[in-house]
């Protein structure tokens, strides 16, 4: 899953950044008799660390800004059947309806709130996130997901929203074909 | 080019003992604000029983707290160095510390004993929706509290301003705006205490009066509720003001590392095109990012959506490559000899620089679809705020009072205070990639792993930042009789 991704790809940037902080750290009480060179090949690496920096940059943004969430760009997959969904959510309770659907179906949520900021998450069978949007009082959100393994799919809410918010769950059946 | 970074003014005793006031709130803020945290943990970690109710109560003071805390020591460390430079008013100084401990004994009463339990962030309308747990007494005090530490940075700000606007003329002056973009030599710019001051005041001034708007709208609708708003456009104001703030927090913080850092190192700090560029630039940045808390809110023009990802990312090449690149290179084989001063310091950057990390990988929006307000957000703002902010604010403090105080043990504190705090951040950064919620006063059985070594990290943390802050304690008779610290 995505998440893992996120997580590996953290641990390695994050740890990498901080051994060369230590590296730094652990040298430090050397002293170098003549800092000019050092700086001047330093300023040439962090050209170069520019360079990589901007390469990153464009490539990670075009890559992952052609996959928003938003209901005008995520179109249902090839033949999937859209099923329209009402999910209100008021404090501390999810109505959603319907709310039983079938492996590869896409349901279109429509997602408001009666009261407060909420945020409607999909779990899972697994627990794990699959998509989320935020519902507020005086907007109807539209979030398209398709089911993609049969069970038991969870909506927790995510925004907090009063001393009840992590009873604000319902759940969805998701049927095999 | 270079520019010396050591400021040409004494700081009188008067002022001096300003700061450690500021510094002694702060530590002990802090540590209880930490307490505060641990118990959440605990509870989650189901070591400890604790009403939901009081959960979220310590929640909101917690959030409140610390961000408060951050904003009244970053402003310490701004203050002490940026007076070496510009005329800056004593009693400014302390109004705002007046004005901060009015607004945290207001704070403090909305929760324990209001029962105001509506998050730091207050959402529009949730302060008017308690479901019967608070009052509107309750929640109006909380705003109040806000308003008035509001206002106490607004007048610190302006005080700045007028000290910068006296030396330098104006605030692109104070930022090196010309020296960053090649305008001018690069030898005429402003030292980096005055750039990075000139900076927060001006980022800070436009978050507080935005901020300033949404509290006392929400004050009317608590007691006209017929007075309603867009909660959407609520939303943008509070995420302006609260973004704005806490980075402020940490772009006034690091100014703890420019000056004393260089002291450790006999390396002035190099202040090139780079650096001012790097400062307007993260000017408008702070500025024009905070649509990245708001990526989940499909009713946002997308364009705006898109534009706070881009910005995101831009946002960590100033960090990443202008001040950890600096303190590195300022650092590298240079002779210093550690202690927890400059170890702290040191961690300061360090925090600050790995933290982006997971903060950028967030604002991306087909991540954030799956990890907005999980664990993974309070896990990226600890690893910069706690080992970052912190760490440079405990390097001050640590720098002007430690060194006189009677206690030893500061290297202990240190390294608790990083082991702890690194197992801490990991164990909110690994949940959030479990898809474990943020703010849950209650957690499945198979959440508690993440909340047991979390809470054991905490715990090793506070015992760090302690022996610290009581280390400073004790040393602040001492302290405040001063001594030339320029030559330590």
């Amino acid at each position: 899953m995505i998440q893992d991704v996120v997580w590996g790809v953290s641990i390695v940037l994050m740890g990498s950044l901080a051994l060369v902080f230590a590296w730094v750290a652990a040298g430090a009480d050397i002293s170098l008799p003549d800092y000019g060179p050092a700086i001047a090949s330093a300023y040439r690496l962090r050209g170069w660390l520019f360079a990589a920096a901007v390469i990153v940059l464009i490539a990670a943004n075009w890559r992952t800004l052609a996959e928003l969430p938003y209901v005008s760009a995520a179109t249902p997959a090839p033949g999937a059947t859209v099923v329209p969904v009402d999910a209100v959510g008021e404090q501390w309770d999810w109505m959603v309806t319907p709310n039983a659907f079938k492996v590869g179906q896409t349901a279109e949520f429509h997602v408001s709130s009666k009261d407060v900021n909420h945020g409607f998450a999909l779990y899972d069978p697994g627990m794990r996130i699959v998509a989320q949007v935020q519902a507020m009082p005086g907007y109807t959100n539209i979030l398209r997901y398709t089911f993609t393994q049969p069970g038991t799919y969870h909506v927790l809410c995510l925004e907090y929203c009063g001393v009840n918010h992590h009873n604000m769950k319902t759940d969805i059946d998701v049927a095999a074909q | 080019m270079t520019t010396e970074a050591i400021g040409t003014r004494s700081t009188p005793i008067g002022a001096r003992t300003a700061v450690l006031a500021y510094l002694a709130v702060s530590g002990v803020v802090l540590l209880l604000m930490m307490l505060f945290g641990a118990t959440m943990r605990l509870a989650q970690a189901q070591w400890i029983s604790l009403d939901p109710t009081w959960f979220y109560i310590i929640l909101t003071m917690h959030g409140a707290g610390m961000v408060g805390i951050a904003g009244l020591s970053g402003a310490a460390v701004m203050w002490y160095f940026v007076g070496r430079y510009v005329p800056v008013s004593t009693a400014v100084f302390l109004a705002n510390l007046g004005f901060f401990l009015v607004g945290a004994v207001l704070i403090l009463g909305s929760g324990f004993i209001g029962g105001f339990a509506a998050a730091w962030t207050f959402l529009f309308p949730l302060p008017a929706h308690s479901g019967s747990l608070w009052s509107i007494n309750a929640a109006a005090c909380y705003l109040f509290g806000l308003i008035s530490i509001g206002v106490g940075f607004l007048l610190l700000h302006l005080d700045i301003v007028r000290g910068i606007l006296s030396v330098y003329g104006g605030l692109g002056a104070g930022l090196g705006f010309k020296q960053g973009f090649g305008l001018a030599p690069e030898d005429t710019g402003p030292p980096p205490a005055v750039a990075a001051s000139t900076m927060v005041a001006i980022v800070n001034i436009v978050g507080i009066v935005f901020g300033a708007a949404i509290l006392v709208m929400s004050l009317v609708n608590l007691y006209v509720p017929s007075f309603t708003f867009n909660a959407l456009v609520a939303k943008n104001m509070i995420y302006l003001f609260g973004h704005i703030f806490i980075n402020a927090t940490i772009y006034m913080a690091v100014i703890a590392v420019y000056e004393i850092l260089p002291r450790y190192t006999h390396r002035a700090w190099k202040t090139n095109w780079a650096f001012y560029l790097a400062w307007v630039m993260s000017t408008l940045m702070v500025l024009t990012v905070y649509p990245h808390h708001l990526l989940m809110d499909f009713a946002m023009p997308t364009w705006a959506l898109v534009a706070g990802q881009i910005i995101s990312w831009l946002s960590g090449l100033p960090v990443l490559l202008v001040t950890a690149f600096g303190a590195l290179t300022n650092t590298y084989r240079s002779g210093l000899k550690w202690d927890a001063a400059s170890g702290l310091v040191f961690l300061g950057v360090a925090g600050w620089a790995i933290g982006v990390i997971p903060a950028i990988l967030d604002g991306t929006i087909a991540i954030n679809s799956v990890m907005h307000n999980t664990q993974w957000v309070p896990g990226h703002f600890h690893t910069y705020l706690l080992l970052g902010m912190i760490a440079m604010m405990l390097g001050f403090m640590t720098w002007l009072g430690g060194a006189k105080s009677p206690l030893g043990l500061a290297p202990v504190g240190f390294w608790l205070y990083l082991v702890g705090g690194s197992i801490f951040v990991l164990a909110f950064l690994s949940a959030g990639s479990a898809s474990v919620p943020r703010r849950y006063a209650v957690h499945l059985q198979a959440w508690l792993p993440y909340d047991e070594i979390g809470s054991i990290g905490a715990c090793l943390a506070i015992a760090g930042v302690a022996i610290l802050v009581v280390r400073f304690l004790a040393g602040l008779r001492s302290a405040a009789a001063g001594g030339d610290d320029s030559v330590r």
